[in-house]
């Protein structure tokens, strides 16, 4: 469900009735994502003569969901608050490189590796956070100069090397999976409930969306920006640093170009999924279906052996089909107001 | 050169004390000359250049570093220039690479299917750019969607689109023609070419003078036309802009039009100085557009923009990447001193600022 904060309620609607609630959410976007990620399944499943739902196949669709849901939360929590972070890609590679190089080359038990990386992820976020507090300069130029420093960074921990051979115990539980479903997809779809948790009902979480929703009201009432601003990069921070544990955990290998592609679908995931840019609001079901449909056009991709560029252009377009449709519903539901009143 | 430095003119009468600019005008207007960040990044490259030609001689080396340098200046300026005219309406162009990378596959499809002449070819190439940012514009004017978003995505489309392109047309990933002229363009300097016994300075190549020529026309677009001055107005204000007449949504397409026709311009110089019309062109382009017009004083909230600090902010940018590279440093260990300094850069200037605005307010 959407988190939106009541007064950000483009309705305007009281509370309603439960048969008003149920219409609401016919017409509320994660419904028509939804809708789309069954379809699209089901179809997918047929044109596949059902090789989609064969046990191999099947937990390779969802263990390559893991990170990019993942990723898609750690930009939401800063468009929460009207912010962008385009560190997220070069973060993930920098924490996981940091965590398997330590793995392999100090031999640090996997377990303090792995709280490593992500305690590295939330204190680049922190890192974010203040200078964006203390400079005044647009989170968008920060987050792009430490992008910058970052990809540096990554590329100083084992030049263009590969590092593989870490801790078996991690690797394993990469490719367990529970009644078929890969661990990786539950941790994922756990830092789901618990961001969403976050956001409805923790205090920090809802100073968090005043804050991007109106500054000046959350101001009033009490609330530091600062404090939500810091708050908000240092958590986008540490769900990369998770990110980045999927991804060590999850593949054999990591070299320095992991992450260089995690960028635009980690925008792609919220803005699909109805997150607005300039804050407020936030959407951790819709984000993750729309994390889903992308992964969806992948495995069209891989299933049918078509040019690996398609899935770019097809996903552009769906994210600008996505905000067309979302302006076109916006309009025919004020028209039809306007007609009612 | 004149100080290009445009702002659209608060309007205050004659007679306001100088303090009040101090508070409210932008860095560079009523602010002592200390404060003006385009000084700073005048200091900032000369002692760059002095350490770099103390450390290395062959800084200075015409056909080793300064021609080469001068070429990338000239292509990351014009990038620069194709990211400001965007945000001089607040908006952001992230496709800026890809639409080089799009008009640079035109470009290479009209030399080597209808064998035009190489600025034949250009003028094509610079159409297509139009054509890619008007249809972005026109997206952003018509939806009201943040540009952010729109670009964002046209940027993966393009992606798709351009690799797809190459290999269904080329069957590689670049065309293997080369026009004539394409070579000397290139190559040649201006001490090539001699009228009598006079030679031009052999440390500029020819394709220098087009950055300039490119960023003389953007300023002279901001500075004296209709066309620019409602564009700034649009970027400071959209609603007072709407009221005062201006048809913003035109304004947009037109702001995102010259954004792709500039980037089709980077994408065109880029692939000469390669040597090859091919799909990479354009993939490091996003940092560098936003590094020089950022660093050189533009706002990201448009309204006002800088064409001198953005000439000023590219040259400062390729004068570190040939310095460090000089230095024996790798392209990603360049990338942390890249980011190092925009963030340095960005924090004295609001540094310089605070100051300026304390020493205004408490004389």
């Amino acid at each position: 469900m959407s988190t939106v904060l009541p007064p950000a309620d483009p309705t305007g609607a009281p509370p309603a009735l439960r048969g008003e609630t149920a219409r609401r959410f016919y017409r509320t976007s994660e419904f028509s994502l939804a809708v789309i990620s069954v379809v699209g399944f089901c179809v997918l499943a047929v044109a596949t003569d059902f090789n989609l739902l064969s046990g191999g196949t099947l937990g390779a669709f969802f263990r390559f969901l893991a990170v990019p849901i993942v990723i898609g939360l750690a930009q939401m929590v800063v468009l929460g608050v009207g912010q962008m972070n385009l560190s997220v890609g070069a973060l993930t590679g920098y924490c996981a490189m940091t965590a398997a190089s330590l793995m392999v080359e100090h031999q640090v038990p996997a377990v303090l590796a792995v709280a490593v990386a992500v305690g590295l992820g939330a204190f680049v976020g922190a890192v974010n956070g203040v200078l964006v507090v203390v400079t005044r300069i647009n989170g968008f130029i920060v987050t792009l100069a430490t992008m910058t420093i970052l990809e540096g960074l990554r590329y100083g921990v084992a030049g263009s090397g590969t590092l593989q051979g870490y801790s078996p115990g991690l690797q394993r539980l990469g490719g367990a999976s529970l009644l078929g479903v890969p661990v990786i997809f539950l941790a994922a779809l756990g830092v789901a409930g618990l961001v969403a948790f976050y956001f409805r009902r923790t205090v920090s979480g809802r100073s968090l969306l005043a804050s991007g929703g109106n500054p000046f009201a959350a101001r009033l009432s009490g609330i530091s920006n600062d404090r939500s601003l810091v708050v908000a990069h240092t958590l986008s921070g540490l769900l990369v640093g998770v990110a980045s544990v999927l991804v060590v955990a999850g593949s054999g290998s990591v070299n320095t170009s992991i992450g260089d592609d995690l960028l635009l679908p980690s925008f792609a995931a919220p803005i699909i999924g109805g997150v607005a840019l300039t804050g407020g609001a936030v959407s951790v079901v819709g984000t993750v279906l729309a994390a889903f449909i992308i992964r969806m056009v992948d495995v069209t991709q891989a299933q049918f052996d078509i040019d690996r560029r398609w899935v770019d252009l097809v996903v552009g377009v769906v994210v600008l089909g996505a905000v067309l449709i979302g302006r076109v519903r916006e309009a025919v539901a004020a028209r039809m107001r306007g007609g009612a009143s | 050169m004149t100080a290009r430095d445009v702002t659209v003119p608060a309007s205050k009468p004659p007679e306001t004390p100088e303090v009040d600019e101090a508070r409210t005008a932008r860095p560079g207007r009523g602010l002592p000359f200390w404060a003006n960040p385009r000084l700073g990044l005048v200091v900032v490259t000369a002692a760059l250049v002095a350490i770099f030609g103390s450390l290395r001689p062959a800084f200075f080396n015409e056909r080793l570093t300064i021609v080469p340098l001068l070429a990338d200046v000239s292509v990351f300026l014009i990038v620069g220039l194709a990211q400001l005219c965007v945000l001089s309406l607040g908006h952001m162009n992230l496709a800026v690479g890809r639409m080089a990378a799009i008009s640079a596959f035109v470009t290479g499809w009209a030399y080597t299917s209808l064998s035009v002449p190489l600025y034949v070819g250009m003028v094509i190439g610079l159409l297509a750019g139009a054509a890619v940012g008007g249809l972005a514009g026109l997206i952003i004017a018509r939806t009201g969607v943040n540009s952010f978003v729109v670009t964002l995505a046209l940027d993966f489309a393009l992606l798709g689109l351009v690799t797809l392109l190459y290999n269904s047309v080329t069957g590689g990933v670049s065309f293997a023609v080369r026009p004539d002229g394409m070579d000397q363009l290139r190559n040649d300097t201006f001490g090539d070419y001699c009228a009598g016994d006079w030679c031009g300075p052999s440390a500029i190549p020819l394709v220098a003078p087009l950055g300039l020529i490119a960023a003389l026309v953007v300023g002279y677009v901001f500075r004296y036309t209709r066309l620019g001055r409602e564009l700034l107005m649009t970027g400071s204000s959209e609603r007072a802009a709407q009221y005062s007449g201006i048809p913003t949504g035109g304004r947009v397409v037109a702001a995102h039009a010259m954004s792709g026709t500039l980037a089709a311009l980077a994408g065109f110089l880029l692939a000469v100085n390669n040597g090859a019309f091919s799909a990479n062109i354009g993939e490091g382009f996003l940092l560098p557009s936003f590094l020089a017009p950022v660093l050189g004083g533009t706002l990201l909230a448009g309204g006002a923009v800088s064409v001198l600090g953005t000439i000023l902010g590219a040259t400062l940018t390729q004068v570190i990447y040939k310095g460090l590279n000089l230095l024996g440093f790798v392209l990603d260990e360049l990338k942390i001193y890249l980011g190092v300094v925009l963030i340095l850069a960005l924090s004295l200037d609001r540094l310089r600022v605070v100051l300026a605005e304390r020493r205004g307010v408490r004389p």
